[in-house]
């Protein structure tokens, strides 16, 4: 469905943004791998995400920023421009888990600039904290 | 022999690979399964031809088929590190220019910075800073992306105090 175009002028600091969340199934991890075309094996053979330590596959970056920046895009409708994302994966997000991908208005600026805070949870809480800057049109 | 992060820094930091043309245009198709695997409907991309902001260096890339130098992963391969296996931590992107469905898309890459820092995987970590550059088909920047990449050995090769570098 096309959003509603997001008017700088209607944004209020705190507002939170509609969020989303997705199982890493097994179906979600191979959506993951055509998706970003990202065949590193961490992200997709178990034996080999195990031998390096970890307790599972898990998703790639491509996949967790492709998730910070729908948030986002989303919430800004057809006339924001996304004009910076910076995010720190502090823990995997493992198959079998569902995340939930949030965000907030933290700051109004001039020129249509509106500074975020969005993030990536899971069960045990946030995994990817993230900023963003997005720019918004002026009401008519 | 120590691994001599001192030379490596000395080798690698400032590196910059010459500018690299993605192999193909931006395109709908990996533009529908990039939308596919986050269950994404927005029409801005699906139907309009906008890029998604976070594939433009998708785009800039050779990709992993047939075999190449692509994105900066086989780059930071090639810096001597105790072991191999990279996990990305952090990514910061600044986007400058809206990208569209026709455009040509290139990039090339830069080693910021190599230090070595112990961590929970591997005392003997390796941290390693990129910058990626992305420009349009009128050399034009559209973004910009950093990453921190940790190269770690595997518990195996811990055990074993084997060391690749």
């Amino acid at each position: 469905m096309r959003a509603a175009a997001r008017c700088w002028d209607d944004v209020r600091e705190g507002e939170e943004l509609p969020g989303f969340s997705l199982e890493l199934s097994a179906t979600r991890m191979v959506l993951q791998v055509s998706g970003t075309q990202d065949v590193y094996p961490v992200h997709h053979d178990q034996a080999f995400a195990r031998s390096a330590g970890h307790a599972d596959i898990f998703v790639n970056t491509a996949f967790i920023r492709g998730c910070l920046c729908r948030v986002l895009t989303d919430w800004m409708g057809a006339g924001g421009f996304l004009r910076s994302l910076r995010f720190q994966m502090r823990r995997p997000n493992l198959m079998g888990e569902t995340i939930s991908v949030r965000g907030r208005v933290k700051k109004k600026r001039p020129e249509g600039l509106v500074d975020l805070e969005v993030w990536i949870e899971g069960a045990e809480g946030v995994t990817v904290p993230a900023t963003a800057s997005v720019t918004l049109p002026a009401r008519a | 022999m120590a691994y001599d992060v001192k030379a490596v820094k000395q080798q690698w930091e400032g590196h910059e690979t010459p500018l690299v043309w993605g192999r193909y245009p931006v395109e709908h198709e990996p533009i529908r399964r990039h939308c596919h695997m986050l269950d994404d409907t927005n029409p801005r991309f699906l139907e309009d031809g906008d890029c998604p902001p976070v594939m433009v260096d998708f785009f800039a890339s050779l990709g992993p088929w047939p075999p190449a130098d692509y994105d900066i992963f086989p780059l930071v391969a090639r810096i001597p590190t105790p072991g191999d296996r990279l996990i990305n931590l952090n990514q910061e992107f600044e986007w400058f220019l809206p990208v569209r469905v026709g455009d040509r898309l290139g990039a090339r890459h830069k080693v910021v910075s190599v230090h070595q820092r112990g961590t929970r995987l591997d005392p003997l970590s390796v941290w390693i800073k990129t910058e990626t550059t992305i420009v349009n088909q009128r050399q034009e920047v559209v973004a910009v992306r950093s990453n921190q990449i940790l190269v770690h050995r595997t518990p195996e090769e811990i055990a074993a105090g084997s060391t690749r570098a």
